[in-house]
């Protein structure tokens, strides 16, 4: 069975992976695989850009984001033309000449992977380049144009050490998707600890997050600097001490957006 | 019926997908089918390569090893290309415009408002052939105004750039405009009066700097640099790899920028936004919080730096009475005085190198020589050349020629002439010694082929020159007057230890135009048309395009856009996926090579190459001037096979073997790791090591500048601050700043290279590149803080208007955290749509409105990042009133998805 597996940490979003899916697609016919994808407006694979924080602590993540070849496709029973198909070999596909462009399928993907081609009338999706696979030698589009081999692509149990660890998006819709992502960072708070009154960062103050019993301790560093990382949404307390200075408190801080919380000032003791 | 062969391409060419001009690196395959271009995709070494012993390079550092992926890390170009060969965009013919007649009125004020009619090559290469003609009989050759540069596709048997000048060579002189230092700006006109640094005054030597940084570094300072962007149209993606290696180190990344860069997005571990141009601010607080606290490297200063005194006395206050503290910087810079100081001491604390993709908009601003002089003292307290104390390049690996920051030497030097002649200097304007022969035959070479010797004849030079930045106002005023700019630097051929002869001194050398006995310029010809939206100014070189002093203007390019829309003639150049070449990748990095180029599809339309229309223009001059300017008849196919065999690489594989298998891979030298790093000789032993200054030491007051010019307020022998002088009235303090309040900047685009590639259809989908506005229309982005756009009324999306008091440019607002506030953000290079040609702009060129004045008095480069400008939401009011008053301009097609297009300025469409 083939699966993507996406590590988020050695993507720098250069779009390669969405262009060179676009490349591939658009105005190219792949029949019996896929009628050609108009020249724009359709993202079978598609960059997804998550900004976090604010200035100057920002986080920026990508997603690169495809047809998940789902286990369990809720695309599949949608079809009433019984045009979608899961191959042997795992991939999903929309049989072009079948599709009466009812839409169902995508109202049915909790992805919004499945694309309408108005020129057509088809639904159309990633292919997983299908066409390249049986055909020729060269891999998936974006596998290939990846410069930092972010995305892989080939045999689930091949691919079983990356896969070690990662996540699916939307576990809860029971689809299973194939597409794996290792590393999507959670949530986190963050700020700089300042010293207002001699115009000096703060190096080493203690920043205690906590929630109920649970706990995450950070220290400033030399710019003033701390980052908690990885934590779940939820609301927390942030107690800032320093010797000399007086305890600074942000109580109920809400995850749901990260927190930077910007530049702290303390007051001496 | 299914058949594997409907998915195979009946055709597989290789192609570059940089799009630096000469010595473009980064080969990839092609694949057509039925002469339509499919894809294009990265070239594998180990798939294609496997049968010479190519010695691939790694590096170890810290336990860990870095070893560069197999294969060419295509880049978004290269991918998206096939959208730019079969461009709506594209010149299909020759074009001539509707209301120029040669032989009655030329209408040069309509220019940028008339439109096109095609015409036949005949017509075309007469009509071009009797203006050369007239203008050498009227006025004498340097009437003609050669405009040829250097960025552009990769091509060397016919290149973008530089073959009109061999022609006009033949014709006996012409004047060149000169392309001023435009990548370098401040490190040419005032890091190099520090250390000297031939060529441009960036750190050379290079050799080694990354695996030494990789083993001896704590942080790095990414200083106005973008390796996520400045590389991508140079070389590919390996700075990418090699900044995730950086952070697996444990290196830290400190981002020094106003806005927070694509590099940052990837790599920081700290962002420091601090306002566009006002890093010498920063830079002054930082020396004044070393000298203070002593955090210095005193016995290094005491042998290595002359002028160190002068320099105290600047930053402590002595001088002027005012001190650079932290605080002072802070109100200049934006960044708080306790970040500055944390910088301070976290930096003399570790060892630390500075990054740079050139520098950006931090070296292109007003007064540019001080921050980037600086820099490089900054460097030298901590003792420059120590492991670990370097300024490093994440491009332009393949300038070097011998030592590159990664360990990817070729075994042996191979060469690759070039049959264009862009950027000769004035023959008896520099001596002898300096060999500026870049594009000409080496000795080896012509004994080799002589075959060859003809095509590389050196003709009469250009006559005369005007920097490119002087250009407007050299024709709208008639006369010119500038320091330096003699030569373009970086065409010094180093000497076989790979020595350039010091060149500063031609900097204090004033140059008048037009020169004496010679005529003023009255046509131009030229295949860089992108002054409006490169340049200074550019609205007032649309003011330059349209004096009446300007006869003709004759453009040869591949499309239709910028500079294009002010010529009388236009003709159709077909692009690298059209033509036979040979390739040269000197710069990707991961191996060097050199490879056979193949049409992947035919000519589109009636377009040639550029060393074809040059031919045509020849048949109709003379059979004398065909034979002249071929080398005796050498077709396409010969100049590939002949400059294979000067490439130095027919030793090791016969031309039939290499045509067969299309690349030769050039293997690496083994050893090269164990060569110093950097300027690791002269940190040892400086009196034995001299650097290329006339002290040979580091200056931290310029002894040329004292020698030349020590009275100029804005380049004095120590850097200044400069708040505001003769040249420029650029800060947030000046009055100008009531209604022009924010300071824009502008980098080297992340979707384009320079003025490449803004019509790829896919790229434009994304936000960074384009934003659709309500009307439809596609508008390059403006980046606002959520501050500056709140206090607006502007929301991502909304159609705003850019503007100063050189004219307006609608923009596609991106409101954003990644930019701090009092800023605004526009890359330069988006395609020229003009409404009121000169003054409103609807295409998002920038550069438009870029200040006229040089970066000071007497540094004779162009200042385009860090000026004065508002944003404001455009009314639909005014929108109609435009469309009322300009309708020409509105009823002008333009693609949805592709902008502005070629039927736009053909009457009647597309014949």
């Amino acid at each position: 069975m083939k699966a993507f597996v996406v590590d988020v940490a050695k993507c720098t979003g250069c779009y390669n992976c969405q262009l060179a899916c676009k490349t591939e697609h658009a105005e190219n016919d792949w029949m019996p695989y896929t009628k050609p994808q108009p020249k724009t407006g359709h993202f079978w694979c598609k960059l997804e850009e998550h900004v976090r924080g604010s200035r100057p602590k920002l986080d920026i993540y990508y997603l690169s984001r495809h047809c998940n070849h789902c286990e369990n496709p809720s695309c599949i029973p949608a079809c009433p033309e019984h045009a979608i198909t899961k191959r042997p070999d795992g991939l999903v596909e929309i049989d072009q000449e079948k599709c009466s462009g009812c839409r169902e399928c995508l109202a049915a993907c909790p992805y919004e992977a499945i694309y309408f081609n108005d020129e057509c009338g088809v639904a159309q999706k990633c292919t997983g380049c299908a066409h390249l696979l049986d055909n020729t030698d060269l891999i998936p589009r974006c596998v290939d144009a990846c410069p930092t081999g972010a995305i892989k692509f080939g045999e689930k149990e091949e691919l079983m050490d990356d896969i070690e660890g990662a996540e699916t998006l939307l576990p809860e819709t029971g689809c299973r998707p194939q597409v794996y992502y290792r590393n999507i960072p959670r949530q986190f708070v963050a700020g700089t600890v300042y010293d207002p009154e001699s115009e000096e960062i703060i190096e080493g103050a203690r920043c205690r997050l906590t929630q109920g019993p649970r706990g995450w301790d950070a220290y400033t560093d030399d710019f003033g600097d701390f980052w908690i990382k990885d934590i779940p949404v939820g609301i927390y307390d942030l107690i800032i001490t320093a010797s000399g200075y007086k305890l600074k408190a942000f109580y109920g801080l809400r995850t749901r957006e990260c927190q930077n919380l910007g530049d702290i000032a303390m007051e001496k003791e | 019926m299914l058949t594997k062969d409907k998915f195979k391409p009946d055709k597989e060419t290789l192609v570059s997908f940089s799009l630096m001009g000469p010595e473009s690196g980064g080969l990839c395959w092609v694949d057509s089918k039925d002469g339509k271009i499919v894809r294009t995709r990265p070239y594998y070494y180990d798939k294609e390569y496997t049968d010479a012993n190519c010695n691939p390079w790694t590096m170890e550092a810290r336990g860990k090893k870095f070893v560069p992926m197999p294969k060419v890390l295509i880049t978004h170009f290269g991918l998206g290309y096939k959208s730019r060969v079969y461009s709506k965009n594209r010149v299909l013919y020759p074009m001539k415009r509707v209301d120029w007649d040669p032989n009655g009125e030329r209408h040069p004020e309509t220019r940028g408002k008339s439109k096109y009619v095609r015409i036949s090559w005949d017509e075309a290469a007469q009509l071009c052939a009797d203006e050369l003609k007239r203008m050498k009989r009227e006025y004498g050759p340097e009437a003609v105004l050669c405009e040829s540069d250097m960025h552009g596709e990769g091509k060397n048997v016919a290149p973008s750039h530089g073959c009109p000048n061999r022609l006009l060579s033949l014709m006996g002189g012409y004047t060149l405009q000169m392309r001023n230092m435009d990548s370098w700006e401040g490190w040419y006109w005032g890091a190099k009066h520090v250390w000297g640094c031939e060529p441009v005054g960036e750190q050379n030597p290079q050799g080694n700097l990354i695996p030494d940084m990789a083993k001896n570094c704590d942080s790095l300072l990414f200083w106005g640099c973008d390796p996520e962007v400045t590389p991508l149209g140079f070389g590919m993606h390996l700075p990418t790899q090699i900044c995730y290696w950086f952070t697996e180190l444990g290196i830290k990344s400190i981002y020094i920028c106003p806005e927070f860069n694509y590099g940052a997005v990837a790599h920081a571990d700290k962002w420091i936004p601090v306002l566009p141009n006002t890093d010498a601010a920063m830079q002054l607080a930082i020396a004044y919080m070393w000298l203070t606290e002593e955090q210095y490297d005193k016995e290094y200063i005491e042998k290595h730096t002359y002028g160190f005194d002068k320099f105290v006395d600047y930053v402590m206050g002595k001088e002027d009475g005012v001190p650079k503290t932290p605080k002072w910087a802070s109100e200049k810079c934006g960044v708080s005085p306790w970040t500055i100081k944390a910088l301070a001491r976290h930096w003399a604390k570790r060892t630390v190198s500075i990054c740079h993709g050139n520098g950006g908009s931090y070296i292109r601003g007003p007064y540019s020589s001080e921050p980037a002089r600086l820099e490089i003292m900054l460097l030298g307290m901590q003792g420059l050349g120590k492991p670990g104390v370097h300024q490093t390049k994440m491009i332009e690996w393949n300038m070097w020629a011998k030592n590159f920051p990664v360990p990817f030497t070729p075994e042996k030097p191979r060469m690759m002439p070039h049959a264009g002649d862009p950027l000769r200097p004035i023959k008896g304007d520099l001596p002898d010694e300096i060999n500026m022969k870049r594009f000409t035959l080496n000795p080896w070479q012509q004994q080799k082929a002589p075959e060859l010797c003809k095509l590389f004849e050196q003709l009469p030079a250009p006559t005369q020159f005007i920097p490119r930045c002087l250009v407007h106002k050299a024709i709208t005023e008639g006369h010119a007057e500038w320091y330096g700019m003699h030569m373009f630097s970086t065409s010094q051929v180093p000497d076989k230890n790979n020595y350039r002869k010091p060149t500063n001194k031609y900097q204090f050398e004033k140059i008048v135009y037009p020169r004496p006995g010679q005529s003023r310029v009255h046509m131009i010809w030229s295949d860089t048309p992108c002054n409006v939206t490169c340049w200074n100014h550019g609205n007032l070189f649309i003011e330059a395009y349209r004096d009446p002093s300007i006869e003709t203007i004759v453009e040869q390019h591949i499309w239709m856009e910028n500079d294009c829309y002010f010529a009388d003639i236009i003709l159709p150049v077909c692009t690298m996926y059209e033509m036979n070449d040979i390739g040269n990748d000197f710069s990707s990095g991961v191996f060097q090579s050199i490879y056979k180029v193949e049409p992947a599809t035919e000519p589109v339309g009636e377009a040639l190459t550029d060393f074809d229309v040059c031919v045509k223009i020849c048949e109709k001059l003379g059979p004398e001037y065909v034979d002249a300017y071929t080398g005796g008849g050498l077709s396409e196919e010969d100049r590939v096979r002949l400059f294979y065999k000067v490439s130095g690489c027919e030793e090791d594989m016969s031309y039939e073997e290499w045509a067969k298998k299309k690349v030769f891979v050039i293997p690496c030298k083994a050893d090269v790791q164990d060569e110093p790093a950097g300027f690791y000789e002269f940190y040892k032993d400086p009196a034995n090591h001299r650097l290329t200054t006339p002290t040979g030491l580091l200056e931290y007051s310029s002894s040329d500048i004292e020698k030349y010019m020590p009275d100029d307020p804005e380049r004095p022998p120590v850097p200044h601050w400069i708040e505001k002088s003769e040249s420029h009235d650029e800060r947030l303090s000046s009055e100008r700043a009531e209604k022009y309040p924010l300071l824009l900047m502008s980098n080297h685009g992340r979707w384009r290279v320079h003025a490449q590639c803004d019509d790829i259809v896919w790229n434009r989908e994304i936000e960074t590149m384009k934003i659709r506005g309500k009307d439809g229309y596609q508008y390059e982005p403006v980046w606002l803080s959520p501050e500056e756009a709140e206090k607006r009324g502007i929301k991502t999306g909304d159609i705003v208007k850019v503007f100063n008091e050189r004219g307006i440019v609608l923009c596609g607002a991106y409101v954003t955290p990644r930019l701090r506030p009092n800023v605004c953000y526009v890359d330069h290079g988006a395609r020229l749509d003009p409404i009121d040609p000169g003054h409103i702009d609807r295409g998002g060129c920038i550069n438009s409105i870029t200040p006229t004045s040089m970066i000071s008095k007497n540094c004779t480069g162009m200042a385009t990042s860090g000026f004065l400008a508002e944003v404001e939401k455009l009314s639909d009011e005014e929108m109609e009133d435009w469309k009322k008053k300009y309708p020409e301009a509105f009823a002008r097609k333009v693609d949805p998805d592709a902008g502005v297009c070629l039927e736009g300025w053909l009457e009647g469409g597309i014949a």
